[in-house]
């Protein structure tokens, strides 16, 4: 049946209405919900559509953060001038999501919520240090990305909460980084794995990797390998052997786990390699 | 509810349901050059601009679309470089798909005007070509960012 | 009246034949203004809504269709009880076996099968209504696999029921026991004799998993009543097929029905036979209301798919190097109805041996049924299948001698005048040429470099032969009108091949016309003749030779007329543009002119019509032998350059060439696009387009999962030639070109493969998984 749609003017209008209507779902760029709903996964909900609200679609920048609204579509982050300068990372994985016209519809609040293992900006993000913040009538609370993801399709979006930002921290200096997407049907399929890697550096040098990977675990993952003093060599063996901790991929269509982890080590390894060059001066 | 929106350059009031999809209401009033294909935003023969961003309109509802301007391919101009290409490198077969690929290299080179053959590729690898018109297609986007281009210098 | 040569522009200095004509409805096509079927005015419908198996195997025990009853907008819910209560047995249709019945009556064979269909007033509630059926079901043991089909008891039919169609399936009615509803055997020589004397053999277990045709435009069907006449607007393939289908289903007279068809969105085979039109039909004309049934891309995934191929297969050479035996245990997954699978595994099974010359052969090609969606046509018509098995033998086999794969080839293809294996000699196919252009093209003796970090490179090539689907019919109608331009009736559907252009352009060689000049009506039953179909890459052979035809006649007509307004005799007259002339008195009529002379009005319009039939010799039953099993062979061959990324097992395609023997390519322009076509279909079905099965349900039945090439996944160069080896009884030489480069293309993939990594895969599709995971030593 057709679901009903309430179009909140406020975000306190919006909250309330959450609590009202228990089922009802938060309506960002919609694509997922469209698509759930076609397929007879979604039956007879509510939707309350947030784009009404003022102030929802803006990236700003503080001295601390990048903010970003979740109603900012995924093709504004892959082409903001601004983001591309500081979070590249950002940029070319928002880049990498399905087509032009899915990113010019879908949002940033949504693709987060959504919480699906396999979306290409959570693994991005995570390298990044990311937050999500989550408002509800009564409160506003901020979540580490790497909190966030709970288990295959489940996030820490607790009822009545709806994402306000995603906020990324400007103090997590990275020198290097790499988004890697590996499909193993038609190019422009869902990715068989994927891998984000920033290399952090400080007064002493290139002292941290953070490692995030999606489609090998139910949810997106991430890990920081300690590399100080280590070579491009000794780099890559200790980070594949933190990612083979983290890697725990489904079976599906596009490959058996065994593909799978093998898929994510090569996504890993390139990834590295590729972030290792933007490093100036190499270490 | 109630809205209006432009449909090529003409202004449409209607009535739509909450739930209503772009794509049924632009068929439902006649624009067929809009089709459904997938459902599902895999496919683009749905394509349609909206305030000049390419969007699947099988996943849009038409409510979010009040006030918003709303390009099909059947807007274009008598002379539009793009239709113009695609005509003249006989780029469609049995061409249900031809206008979603026509609207989004409208968009590219609205943003892009200049577009290397690989940002041609990222472009449209969301748009399917069953019959697999897509060397034509390529060279009828590189040859209309060059017509676009040269008009330019004309006028 | 009347004009002196002199002063007339009488040579028709552009002809039509082999020129790129613009496809004729390009720029509708581009702006999008071209309406297809689902865009046609129909009168104010009810909407169909239906509700489908979720079961591969079942007894239908109650259908509880009181909740959809109650929603509003719900008219009726009609259910196959309900329709073989009127019908009887007559409500089975299907081209080959009339044993698919449009809605389950007593059993669901598949999962996806109709068990109840909704009317209502909108195509929301009807789809809503749907989802409110409940089904209780009584589980049988399901056939899922096509050779436990074969060995196994549990049936999906209970007897076998051979439709009217084909005289020489009508042994069969009636058998019990069995899921292999036909078997086509081919013998010739002494094959173990041939093979005991023989050098080196190789052998395979082939598979190729079925596929979805994914035309873009969904399938759509309305139909409704019009006095005692029914009326049917739908996505056809086959409108002559589907008239005789209805009528006979609904046992009215053929004038009765109208079926009538735009150019489609895409066909490839899946717009043929009884699709939707039985369904809506039946409850159009039982309950005399309009109805509209528009289904999604999921439903159309289970539709009708590609035939899922098992081949097991040999060859055998002597020593030096020349083929002397092959073999092929061929069994098509034909799913729940037989569909036309039996006639695809005759005449892909003929072919099973490859365009080699083979003394001795021996082909076992069955049909079999599964609790799995029908398959069905899809371009190449079952041959793509088996040539994955004798593309890959060769390649083999060539590799035995530490020959080139391609010098092997060549001394074993089959020439002009030589004896395919099935018995008939062969013409006007040029293999040998394909494969020469192919390789040159890709450049098959520069040096390669084959490792490039983890890239490993490699080359291959494959032929493919296929025969035109013989016999069948095509008729045409021509009406010149008083102001030269003609009016072509066929009903041959353009789907993208461009065939309403370039029977244009026929019309317009023959009568000296221009290329706005002559229109081709849409199909329509009540005014296209009858035309068998439009599949198997027949339409510019037949429909082209009756077009070619009518224009003569018209030809014929027009200058008889002339003659006598003139006062010379016919042999003095020539057809120029616009007119005609006498040679010797230089004399001249314009068409006008000879019209309004001839008939003293204006706007009037003379008629011709044609009938071209093709002819064959049915095969021997027992050896599958015959002198003429086909009116002509298509030859086609591809080459391909590839590397395979040793980390993660995904083929790059650096270079691939297709070639074509067209016989010559009335539009050049046309052809190439055909070619090109063709090979990114087969790329790829080489690479990753399956449809994914468990326990009887598609897995990957969204275009989310299912995957089909983008422009991404194009190879760097595709090259695509055009060969031209005049057919002598082609329309200025022409023969089809729809399926002459899907055949060879995965083959092709695959022994580049070989090439680039030593490793010869058997089952398509060729996954980076299952690369990766061969190289690793743990293939399966």
């Amino acid at each position: 049946m057709r679901p009903n749609v309430f179009r909140p003017q406020s975000l306190q209008e919006a909250c309330s209405l959450l609590e009202e209507h228990e089922e009802a779902l938060v309506y960002g760029g919609g694509t997922a919900l469209q698509i759930l709903l076609k397929q007879g996964i979604l039956v007879g909900s509510s939707f309350i559509d947030i784009s009404g609200i003022p102030g929802l679609a803006e990236i700003s920048f503080t001295d601390d953060f990048l903010r970003v609204g979740p109603m900012v579509t995924l093709r504004r982050m892959e082409r903001s001038e601004e983001i591309r300068e500081l979070f590249s990372l950002a940029s070319s994985a928002y880049a990498k999501v399905a087509n032009p016209r899915v990113r010019n519809t879908a949002t940033v609040g949504g693709n987060i919520a959504h919480g699906d293992y396999r979306l290409d900006p959570p693994v991005a993000l995570l390298v990044l240090g990311a937050s999500v913040e989550l408002t509800s009538r009564n409160s506003i609370r901020k979540v580490p990305l790497e909190e966030f993801f709970v288990d295959f399709q489940v996030t820490d979006i607790s009822a009545g909460e709806i994402v306000t930002a995603v906020e990324i921290p400007r103090s997590i200096h990275i020198v290097g980084s790499s988004f890697v997407k590996l499909s193993s049907l038609s190019a422009n399929d869902w990715p068989s794995a994927s891998a984000a890697v920033g290399l952090m550096e400080n007064d002493n040098g290139v002292h941290t990797l953070r490692l995030a990977l999606g489609a090998l675990a139910a949810t997106p993952v991430m890990a920081t390998v300690d590399i100080r003093n280590l070579n491009l060599d000794q780099t890559l063996e200790a980070s594949l052997s933190k990612a083979m901790e983290l890697m725990d991929p489904i079976a599906d269509v596009r490959g058996s786990v065994k593909y799978k982890l093998r898929l994510g080590r090569v996504a890993v390894e390139e990834a590295i390699r590729s972030a290792w060059k933007e490093v100036p001066n190499g270490r | 509810m109630n809205m209006v929106f432009q449909i090529n350059g003409r202004d449409v009031g209607i009535e739509v349901s909450d739930s209503e999809l772009l794509l049924d209401t632009l068929r439902h009033i006649g624009f067929s050059s809009v089709r459904e294909g997938c459902g599902v935003g895999a496919c683009g023969s749905c394509t349609v601009l909206v305030d000049g961003k390419s969007v699947s309109s099988c996943l849009v509802l038409t409510s979010r679309c009040n006030g918003s301007s709303i390009l099909t391919s059947e807007g274009l101009a008598d002379d539009d470089p793009v239709v113009s290409q695609f005509i003249k490198n006989g780029a469609a077969q049995c061409g249900y798909c031809i206008p979603g690929f026509v609207m989004m290299v409208s968009e590219l080179l609205s943003e892009n005007p200049i577009p290397t053959e690989q940002e041609i590729y990222n472009h449209l690898e969301g748009n399917i070509c069953r019959c697999g018109s897509y060397p034509e297609i390529v060279q009828a986007a590189m040859d209309a960012s060059k017509a676009k281009q040269t008009s330019k210098l004309t006028c | 009246m009347g004009g002196d040569l002199t002063n007339l522009e009488i040579e028709n200095d552009a002809a039509a034949v082999g020129q790129s004509w613009q496809r004729s409805d390009l720029e509708a096509k581009v702006r999008g203004t071209f309406r297809y079927t689902a865009d046609l005015p129909v009168p104010r419908c009810l909407y169909l809504g239906v509700h489908r198996a979720s079961q591969p195997h079942a007894r239908i025990l109650n259908i509880d269709i009181s909740s959809a009853l109650e929603m509003p907008g719900v008219v009726r819910v009609v259910t196959g009880a309900d329709l073989f209560g009127i019908y009887g047995e007559l409500i089975y249709t299907g081209p080959a076996f009339a044993d698919q019945p449009p809605i389950a009556i007593d059993k669901v064979r598949y999962v996806g099968e109709p068990i109840a269909v909704v009317v209502a007033t909108d195509l929301i509630t009807a789809r809503a209504a749907a989802d409110e059926v409940y089904v209780e079901y009584g589980e049988l043991p399901a056939v899922l696999d096509v050779d436990d089909a074969i060995s196994g008891s549990d049936y999906v039919h209970e007897h076998l029921r051979p439709s009217s169609v084909f005289s020489d399936l009508k042994h069969l009615q009636g058998r019990g026991e069995t899921n292999v509803n036909y078997e086509y055997n081919l013998t010739s020589g002494d094959v173990e004799k041939a093979k005991a004397n023989s050098d080196k053999t190789v052998s395979g277990e082939f598979w190729c998993p079925p596929t979805s045709h994914v035309a873009i435009e969904l399938f759509s069907t309305t139909a409704w009543v019009e006095g005692n006449r029914l009326e049917v607007v739908t996505t056809t393939q086959t409108p002559s097929y589907v008239r005789q289908a209805l009528a006979s289903m609904l046992d009215i007279r053929l004038n009765q029905v109208r079926v009538r068809t735009q150019p489609l969105g895409g066909g490839f085979g899946s717009k043929m036979y009884d699709r939707l039109e039985p369904l809506v039909a039946a409850i159009s004309w039982t309950y005399k209301l309009a109805v509209k049934l528009e289904i999604t891309r999921e439903e159309t995934f289970v539709l009708t798919t590609r035939h899922g191929v098992a081949v097991s297969s040999q060859m055998s050479a002597d020593s030096i190097g020349m083929i002397v035996s092959a073999e092929a245990d061929v069994r098509y997954d034909t799913g729940a109805y037989a569909d036309i699978g039996p006639r695809i595994a005759s005449k892909s099974g003929m072919v099973a041996c490859g365009p080699y010359k083979v003394a001795n052969a021996r082909v076992r090609s069955r049909c079999i049924y599964t609790n799995k969606t029908s398959a069905g046509p899809f371009r190449g018509f079952g041959v793509p299948q088996v040539t994955w098995s004798h593309e890959s033998l060769v390649d083999e086999l060539a590799r035995e001698f530490g020959e080139d794969p391609a010098q092997f080839r060549r001394k074993n293809l089959l020439r002009e005048g030589d004896v395919a294996p099935m018995g008939t000699v062969m013409h006007s196919a040029d293999f040998v040429g394909c494969m020469d252009a192919v390789t040159s093209a890709i450049g098959w003796n520069t040096p390669l470099e084959r490792a490039r970090g983890p890239w490993r490179w490699g080359r291959g090539v494959a032929v493919g032969i296929k025969a035109v689907l013989t016999p069948t019919i095509s008729n045409a109608v021509l009406q010149l009108n008083q102001d030269a331009s003609a009016t072509l009736l066929i009903s041959t559907v353009d789907m993208g091949q461009g065939s309403d252009t370039i029977m244009a352009q026929i019309v317009a060689e023959i009568l000296c016309l221009g290329p706005d000049q002559v229109r081709v009506v849409n199909p329509d039953t009540d005014i296209t003749p009858y035309d068998t179909i439009t599949a198997g890459s027949r339409s510019t052979y037949h429909t082209g030779n009756a077009v070619k035809k009518v224009a003569e006649r018209m030809r014929e007509k027009l200058i008889s007329i002339a003659a006598q307004l003139l006062g010379v005799s016919e042999t003095d007259c020539k057809l120029t543009n616009g007119g005609v002339v006498a040679s010797s008195s230089q004399k001249y009529l314009s068409i006008d002119e000879i019209m309004q002379l001839h008939f003293g009005a204006i706007g009037t319009t003379l008629t011709t019509e044609s009938n071209f039939t093709t002819e064959w010799i049915p095969y021997d039953k027992e050896t599958g032998q015959s002198v003429k099993v086909t009116e002509h062979w298509f030859a086609g061959a591809a080459a391909v350059e590839l590397g395979v990324d040793t980390r993660t097992g995904r083929i790059h395609i650096a270079h691939l060439a297709v070639a074509g023997d067209v016989g010559r390519a009335i539009n050049p322009a046309l052809v190439k696009q055909q070619l090109e076509g063709g090979a990114i279909m087969g790329l790829g079905h080489a690479l990753f387009d399956e449809i994914v099965m468990d326990h009887g349900q598609m897995i990957n039945g969204t275009l989310l999962d299912y995957q089909l090439p983008s422009v991404k996944d194009l190879p760097d160069r595709l090259t695509p030639i055009i060969i031209e080896n005049p057919h002598q009884t082609g329309p200025f030489g022409a023969k089809g070109v729809g399926e002459t480069a899907i055949i060879p293309i995965a083959p092709s993939i695959a022994n580049a493969v070989r090439d680039a990594i030593g490793i010869r895969f058997t089952r398509l599709p060729l996954t980076p998984e299952r690369l990766l995971m061969a190289m690793a030593g743990e293939g399966d």
